[in-house]
């Protein structure tokens, strides 16, 4: 299917009152959720997950994706009114986006940052439509030594590039793989690693590992740790932009747009590295590179434009490949599942009706998030009043329900609290949740593609590197192990000479 | 002799301070500014932040005065032991409009003070605008 | 600012964090055994596991469990290395998350016990019941002092997400003791 073709039919699906509605309440919700404290758009997702029992599928993924962009809008505006950013990627946003609403140009700050969000996600969603299909196309193609390779190399990246120590990264993601584990082996039909328990044969549901991780270990951390000194809002009105400011804005847009999306689309891009190179450069670009540290209204656009580009070309490898790079995607490729959708390089192919509506369905949402919120910005501050006890009171009944719904059945309740413990000791070691995510979703893929790339190998391990493509991807690996030695080394010359 | 001001940063709350501050110069009284707050939410509109903070402390500044700003799960019990801890003889809070049907849903800690408190308080109503 | 404004906190007084003070994480090495002992499940719990036909499945079922446990231990023991050498991990940040205080695990085990009740009892007397029961507890334990409110509130919920499921998405929760009258 041609991509223009398949995104007009993703449009005609995406624009049925029925899946409007969803893209709404998407937006919405996501934007909330990422105003409210303690709650993301990962969570939200995760706690969503029982309607993908009815909802179709387009509906669903239309909902999701509009909790995915609005979740980055409603973090973009804590991060300017509060001076604490609720994610690692609005942190630059808050350097100056902080500063310009203490100095009174809160409204400034915010239109900035909603405008650049919807030109940066458009932007980047386009590129999105250019690119996925063709790499999905070549990736059909690819054998299973080099979807092993390619697997291999999202799950290295994701661990030892992003977060600060590497060993952590892999218990994590080691962990994670280890859950994967548990249940029925398909190729064998032999129980593995059940303790005998019935329940368990049919693995842990995803559902479940993702509440406990993402809900109940927040919940559970946050509870431990509840902030009580209120902190500061700046009061704001509606957002708006003055002539001036529209002329210091679009530049930072664009560059942001081109740091940031190539980013997200690498296995391990994320979004602190564009972001944080986007401010840099801002910074050197600067007419007035003095107003840098009292609220430069170039700082908040380009890394705001960043964060959006980079989480529209986090779906290029999810879509594409099947591989997430982020939590929120992680959420969504585990809902994909659980329709029975097999995510991976046919995609595209098998399931291209809903590929396409989704994408569709990120064009809409852009364009209601701009119509919504730039009106609504004064109600999402009051939403910082919510008193805790019932926001995570909230969290914990809908995540409980969630995990219940999935069997119906008390153990699954027994496991969520298991895993949810597992998630508090995470955070309070400093272990990703990243990692063990992933680990648990992309682990029975892995070994999948391993054992049949070693059946049709007749058991020799050179198979593994018989495909050009794996064996680059094995090379790419390898030198993501060594960069960091490799630049110590590059660094260390100069000052021993 | 110490006045007490039950303090939040909006018009009744700036009603009490400004009275509070006109009875102290007359009784030639310190002055101890209480903002109290549940803190059970990311943001309190009725907590000041920093700078209103600093506003208040520069307005006393010619003024015997302490600003506190306690945490507990009940406003009006942790002005009245303030007001116990000082030693205080007056207290100054600021009424705020609210309909008979606003104040039956969200109980008032204005009332809660008069009721309670050990000693005579003043109650300051905001300009009207 | 400066020190001029006295403010008192009505919580326990902060104690400052105590990264460098005292010694090595402790407690980091009972998450290094923790580690090491599901790496340890992952071999022996699949010992016994037989392989298919060589010839069909040459890798078998037994290979990745292998190679995870190993791993899992490997990384333990580089991990109770790292800690006796005074690596700490960073706790992770939020916006509602104050790392200033000592951790509050008093409140995490009463939330862990209403979650235990919670899953103890849903079989017989019902979501709709325990579910109210669930939310009004966590409130209570985060410090909200209505109990009727919450209790109203959480049965709403509970309620509304019984007929939500049951009617919006064809799951029938079952009632548990309210049987017939739901």
């Amino acid at each position: 299917m041609d991509a223009l073709n398949g995104l007009m039919d993703g449009f005609a699906t995406a624009l049925t009152p029925m899946n409007l509605l969803y893209a709404c309440i998407g937006v919405i919700l996501g934007t909330a959720v990422g105003v409210l404290p303690g709650i993301g758009p990962a969570m939200t997702v995760a706690l969503l997950l029982p309607i993908t029992y009815n909802v179709e599928p387009a509906s669903a993924f239309i909902m999701f994706a509009g909790i995915y962009y609005g979740g980055m809008y409603g973090g973009s505006t804590t991060s300017i009114l509060l001076n604490t950013p609720g994610e690692s990627s609005s942190v630059i946003t808050a350097l100056e986006g902080n500063k310009m609403a203490k100095a009174g140009r809160a409204a400034q700050a915010l239109a900035t940052a909603a405008i650049g969000s919807f030109v940066a996600g458009s932007i980047g969603t386009a590129l999105l439509v250019a690119f996925a299909p063709s790499i999905a196309n070549l990736a059909v193609k690819l054998g299973a030594p080099s979807y092993f390779a390619i697997m291999l190399l999202a799950l290295v990246a994701v661990t030892a590039v992003l977060g600060a120590s590497k060993l952590r990264g892999f218990i994590a993601l080691f962990l994670g793989l280890a859950i994967g584990l548990v249940g029925i082996d398909g190729l064998t039909g032999q129980n593995r690693l059940t303790l005998g328990i019935p329940l368990l044969s049919d693995g842990i549901d995803i559902v479940v590992i993702a509440v406990a991780i993402f809900a109940i270990g927040e919940a559970l951390w946050v509870a431990a740790h509840l902030r009580r000194r209120p902190v500061e809002v700046i009061p704001v009105g509606r957002p708006w932009m003055g002539k001036e400011d529209w002329k210091r804005s679009w530049m930072p847009w664009l560059r942001g747009t081109a740091y940031g999306f190539p980013f997200g689309a690498l296995p391990a891009g994320g979004a602190e590295l564009p972001t944080f190179l986007s401010y840099v450069t801002e910074r050197k670009l600067a007419k007035k590179p003095e107003e840098f540290g009292h609220g430069a209204i170039e700082g908040v656009a380009g890394p705001e434009a960043a964060n959006n580009a980079s989480a529209a070309g986090t779906l290029v490898p999810m879509l594409s490949l099947g591989l997430p790079t982020n939590a929120t995607a992680a959420v969504m490729l585990a809902a994909m599942t659980g329709y029975g959708i097999q995510p991976g390089p046919a995609l595209f192919e098998e399931h291209g009706d809903l590929v396409w509506a989704l994408i569709a369905s990120l064009f809409i949402g852009n364009l209601l998030l701009l119509v919504l919120n730039l009106p609504l910005a004064p109600l999402w501050a009051k939403l910082l009043r919510t008193p805790r006890p019932y926001l995570y009171a909230g969290i914990l009944f809908f995540a409980s329900l969630g995990a219940y719904a999935v069997n119906l059945q008390w153990f699954d309740l027994a496991l969520l609290l298991f895993f949810g413990l597992l998630g508090l000791l995470m955070r309070r070691f400093g272990l990703p949740t990243l990692p063990l995510i992933i680990g648990v979703i992309l682990g029975p893929r892995l070994e999948i593609q391993l054992r049949q790339a070693l059946q049709l190998g007749e058991g020799q391990w050179s198979t593994l590197f018989s495909e050009p493509v794996a064996v680059i991807v094995y090379v790419v690996i390898v030198l993501l192990f060594a960069a960091p030695y490799l630049t110590r080394l590059v660094r260390r010359t100069p000052q021993e000479a | 002799m110490v006045i007490v001001v039950a303090y939040t940063p909006d018009s009744s709350g700036e009603a009490a301070l400004a009275y509070g501050i006109a009875e102290a110069k007359r009784r030639d009284a310190k002055i101890v500014v209480v903002n109290a707050t549940r803190g059970d939410a990311l943001v309190d509109p009725r907590f000041a932040g920093e700078s209103a903070v600093g506003t208040v402390d520069s307005e006393l500044a010619s003024m015997d005065h302490e600003i506190t700003q306690p945490i507990g799960p009940d406003v009006s019990d942790l002005i009245i032991s303030e007001v116990e801890r000082t030693g205080a003889g007056y207290l100054v809070v600021g009424l705020r409009h609210r309909t008979p049907v606003g104040k039956l849903i969200m109980g008032s800690v204005s009332q809660r003070l008069l009721l309670d408190s050990p000693v005579p308080v003043f109650a300051v109503r905001p300009p009207r605008d | 600012m400066t020190d001029s404004p006295v403010i008192r906190e009505g919580a326990p007084a902060p104690d400052a964090p105590d990264a460098a003070a005292a010694g090595p994480d402790r407690a980091q090495l009972g998450l290094a055994a923790l580690v090491a002992a599901v790496g340890i499940f992952c071999i022996a719990g699949t010992w016994n596991v037989q392989a298919g036909f060589s010839g069909v499945d040459p890798l078998g079922p037994r290979f990745l469990p292998r190679v995870v446990g190993l791993a899992l231990i490997v990384l333990a023991v580089l991990l109770a290395v790292a800690t006796l050498r005074g690596d700490r991990g960073e706790a992770e940040e939020g916006e509602d998350v104050d790392l200033s205080h000592k951790p509050d695990w008093m409140t995490v085990a009463q939330l862990a016990g209403i979650f235990a009740l919670n899953i103890a009892l849903v079989d017989f007397l019902g979501w709709a019941i325990t579910g109210a029961l669930l939310f009004a507890g966590v409130a209570r334990v985060l410090g909200s002092r209505t109990w009727i409110r919450d209790l109203i509130i959480g049965a709403v919920l509970s309620v509304g997400s019984f007929y939500a499921f049951y009617v919006g998405l064809g799951v029938p929760i079952p009632p548990g003791i309210l049987d017939g009258i739901l």
